[in-house]
């Protein structure tokens, strides 16, 4: 078994020592904002809730990659003018394990229309999506994504659609 | 901010895990996890307190003739925070346990993967305080009928 080891730096400790614990209602409203930007397809927005060095499950990756990547394939799959991407978030249950630490977790539903890498496009209705997504407010005051993972209760079964005419 | 908790004690806690999970230690399940654990595990919709996974999990464990391989990939760990970190990684689990009806139900988890998050308690030991085990394709079922 190979061990990977990463450690959050920590810099600028004493500002961040100074700013009050983050709270549930925070972590919730970065939850419904992430959502905004991910459905209004705002890529900036959307990479702006991660650390570029976070661990992400997507619901159909079979491993871990790092935001980075994950950024590249989902502007592919999910940020074109030929996706679509649609969510009904349900209750949001908050843990916080620290001042500048707070683990989200809740379900949703998540309709998509995805380009695949041959060009194809497939909708997909995910109805028991889950997700947990890990918060850490950094030294800025800004919190961010260091850990997600996305998964479905149940199997979901892609359907191919047909090639959009004059595309 | 410096951490408290060292990579090779979450790798040894994750072992330990599947150790009871494969019914090959006697330590309990319970004892991994904070009162106030949540996970998100098989086919649940939404999170729920651990306790109840457990309980569950603890009768497949302990069924007659139930048998239980796991193989674990490379283990990322996380230490955002003094007392608490993250692990994230993939496995493989083979299960073979009693269906309701006697036959032999055949569980393979070809694509398993594993968030675990601990905390250091007051005496320094880690506990899950959040687990999200999916898998990135369907299990493969094989059943026996009973003999």
């Amino acid at each position: 078994m190979l061990l990977v080891e990463m450690f959050c730096p920590g810099p600028a400790r004493l500002e961040k020592d100074d700013m009050e614990a983050i709270t549930a209602e925070q972590v919730r409203s970065q939850v419904r904002d992430f959502w905004d930007a991910f459905i209004t397809r705002s890529k900036s927005r959307f990479q702006e809730f991660y650390s570029p060095t976070a661990s992400c499950f997507a619901a159909d990756g079979r491993r871990s990659e790092p935001a980075r990547l994950m950024w590249v394939r989902r502007e592919r799959e999910f940020f074109g003018p030929k996706s679509s991407v649609a969510a009904k978030v349900g209750a949001v249950t908050v843990q916080l394990l620290g001042p500048n630490l707070g683990v989200a977790c809740y379900p949703f539903h998540f309709s998509i229309i995805r380009v695949l890498p041959n060009g194809n496009r497939v909708q997909v209705e995910v109805p028991f999506s889950r997700a947990t997504q890990v918060f850490q407010r950094g030294s800025d005051g800004k919190m961010v994504i260091i850990h997600e993972h996305l998964s479905s209760a149940e199997p979901t079964t892609p359907k191919e659609l047909p090639p959009e005419p004059g595309g | 901010m410096s951490s408290s908790i060292s990579p090779e004690q979450v790798r040894a806690e994750v072992e330990k895990f599947w150790r009871i999970m494969c019914g090959k230690s006697r330590e309990r399940l319970d004892d991994l996890y904070t009162s106030n654990a949540l996970v998100l595990t098989g086919k649940a919709r939404k999170p729920e307190p651990a306790q109840a996974a457990l309980v569950r999990r603890a009768q497949q464990i302990s069924a007659p003739s139930a048998e239980a391989v796991a193989e674990l990939g490379a283990i990322e760990i996380l230490l955002p925070d003094q007392d608490v970190a993250i692990a994230s990684y993939t496995y493989k689990f083979h299960q073979k346990r009693p269906d309701q009806a006697g036959a032999v139900l055949k569980r393979h988890t070809l694509f398993g993967r594993a968030t675990q998050i601990f905390q250091q308690d007051s005496a320094g030991r880690l506990r899950i305080v959040h687990e999200h085990l999916s898998a990135a394709t369907n299990p493969e079922v094989e059943k026996t009928a009973a003999s």
